[in-house]
């Protein structure tokens, strides 16, 4: 199976696109040339607000994760605690190494109280086969979505529309924070079949597709599904803003489709 | 209403009125430190705080807050009583100043001992000292505060409303003032409004004795004056900072009011502080 991964993405009403401080990436694996890959990864991360860096940080986590020599041996973190754990063990380690000298006193301060990010981030095995899989794993209100024929099968974590608020569970540069996440992490894995469509969201987005879902609005996933240019993304996310349907924030919304044969088209909008 | 987050278009405004009447030099709690140490301490170091909200990243502070410090009571510029800021060094005389020109301005940096690790210190700013003298002109500081409070709202109207922060520990002595009494000030002030909602004023009765504390009551029952008084012109917490009371362990209920009585301590007043000023960030 091929995948048709494509990432939409917002920045705050009255920003440039250069201040969206999310991050979003995805890699395919594998497979001879022409064929299809074995394995596809993505990952979604929400740096928050309020810590330090917090943009270098996600850029940091998703270069990582979707780079198959970060540890210098060839392997990327399993989906799975230990092997995640120990990920964000040298996530951490290499953030410490790499940080500037701060430039004085309240930059300091500030470094101390860490840098945050919420994380959702995965993988798609077995495209190579009729059985694919995805697994992933979360760590505070960043979203995955699997539909199938325009219906939702699974979203993860299990979020109501309720459970979002300001002070989600993220990826933590600090050493002392690194017992709990590996606690808080979130682990879900599920079966796929061509024409399924992954989606991992930012928290404004993810809950507002949460809040559509359980309103029961039919015109989501079809909306979400079918022929989305950016321009009509960025409208939607303007229209749902100007109605408080959306929260004000950053957005971010990766897609993936997974198709059972090439595609033999190319769309560009412009 | 006072759900609009924090951001460099839709900046957010504290304001703090400081008692600097001459009992703020009685101490706080049978410690060594006057209820004027003890405050100029609290508001440092909520300054310290909002400083640090807006640090984004290296040498990248963001205009997130304005804020204006208002003492009552003794004038150390100007003399004698009456209302003037209670910034020193540059930034003297400002009334509502970006939180970034507070951060790179304070009047000294000074060792304290941290916390976090015994025997160790960090360095702490000091934007207001411990001044005290005169009587208590509370009318006329809600007056002068509410004058720029007003400005700043025309300015800001999309902004979460602003939030006046009242720290007394005493009778107000100008009431009524330029013929409006204490009630008709603060509800002047809290008729002050963005699209988000009425301005907050919220008062803290700080005590030397530790009487127990009564914070964020609903009904003014059983307190002494100036209990009742203070509690009237308090405006009704809003859910945005019942959320931050319970989140430091403080309960509220329905019709709690921004009022806490007899703090007999610097440390519970600095996590009133926290709560009356923590607005979600974002962006």
């Amino acid at each position: 199976m091929q995948i048709q991964p494509v990432v939409f993405s917002a920045p705050k009403e009255g920003y440039a696109p250069t201040e969206w401080e999310d991050g979003a990436g995805h890699v395919c694996l594998g497979g001879a040339p022409g064929l299809d890959p074995q394995t596809a990864r993505f990952a979604v991360a929400d740096g928050a607000t309020e810590t330090y860096e917090s943009r270098l940080w996600v850029c940091q986590l998703i270069a990582s994760f979707l780079s198959s020599d970060h540890r210098g041996d060839g392997a990327w973190p399993d989906i799975e605690r230990a092997s995640m754990t120990a990920w964000f063990k040298s996530m951490q380690d290499t953030w410490r190494s790499a940080a500037a000298a701060p430039a004085d006193y309240i930059e300091e301060m500030k470094i101390r109280q860490g840098t945050l990010a919420t994380w959702v981030g995965g993988q798609i095995v077995g495209l190579d086969t009729p059985t694919p899989v995805w697994q992933a794993v979360a760590l505070g209100d960043s979203v995955l979505f699997h539909v199938r024929g325009g219906r939702l099968v699974e979203h993860f974590p299990r979020f109501r529309s309720t459970d979002f608020d300001s002070a989600p569970d993220g990826v933590s540069t600090l050493p002392e924070r690194l017992g709990r996440m590996s606690e808080q992490m979130r682990f879900k894995h599920g079966q796929l079949a061509a024409g399924d469509t992954i989606f991992a969201a930012t928290d404004a987005f993810a809950k507002w597709m949460i809040s559509c879902e359980e309103q029961g609005d039919e015109t989501l996933w079809p909306l979400l599904c079918g022929p989305l240019p950016p321009s009509v993304f960025s409208q939607l996310v303007t229209e749902q803003r100007r109605a408080m349907a959306m929260k004000d924030d950053d957005v971010t919304l990766m897609r993936i489709r997974l198709l059972s044969e090439p595609a033999n088209t190319v769309v560009v909008y412009l | 209403m006072y759900e609009q987050s924090i951001s460099r278009r839709r900046p957010g405004c504290v304001v703090v009125l400081l008692d600097r009447s001459d009992s703020m030099n009685r101490s706080w709690g049978g410690s060594s430190e006057t209820l004027a140490q003890g405050a100029a301490r609290a508001i440092n170091s909520i300054l310290m705080e909002l400083c640090l909200r807006a640090q984004k990243g290296q040498g990248v502070s963001y205009h997130y807050f304005d804020v204006g410090i208002f003492g009552y009571g003794a004038r150390p510029v100007a003399g004698g009583e009456g209302v003037e800021t209670a910034f020193g060094g540059t930034l003297a005389n400002r009334a509502l100043v970006p939180i970034p020109e507070i951060r790179d301005n304070p009047i000294a940096v000074r060792e304290v001992a941290s916390g976090d690790v015994a025997g160790a210190t960090v360095r702490m700013p000091v934007w207001v000292e411990p001044i005290h003298g005169y009587r208590t002109p509370m009318c006329q500081a809600i007056a002068v505060a509410g004058q720029h409070v007003y400005e700043w709202a025309q300015m800001h109207p999309e902004s979460f409303p602003p939030i006046v922060i009242n720290i007394t520990d005493g009778f107000v002595t100008d009431n009524p003032y330029d013929g409006a009494s204490l009630d008709d000030w603060a509800s002047r002030l809290t008729g002050i409004a963005t699209q988000d909602g009425q301005a907050l004023f919220f008062n803290i009765f700080v005590s030397p004795e530790s009487a127990g504390n009564v914070v964020f009551p609903s009904a003014a029952n059983g307190l002494p004056d100036p209990g009742p008084d203070l509690f009237r012109i308090s405006s009704p917490l809003p859910e945005p900072m019942m959320r931050n009371a319970a989140s430091v362990g403080i309960s509220t209920v329905a019709g709690s009011r921004g009022f806490a009585f007899n703090v007999s301590d610097s440390t519970m007043l600095v996590k009133l502080l926290e709560i009356g000023t923590r607005v979600e960030t974002r962006d």
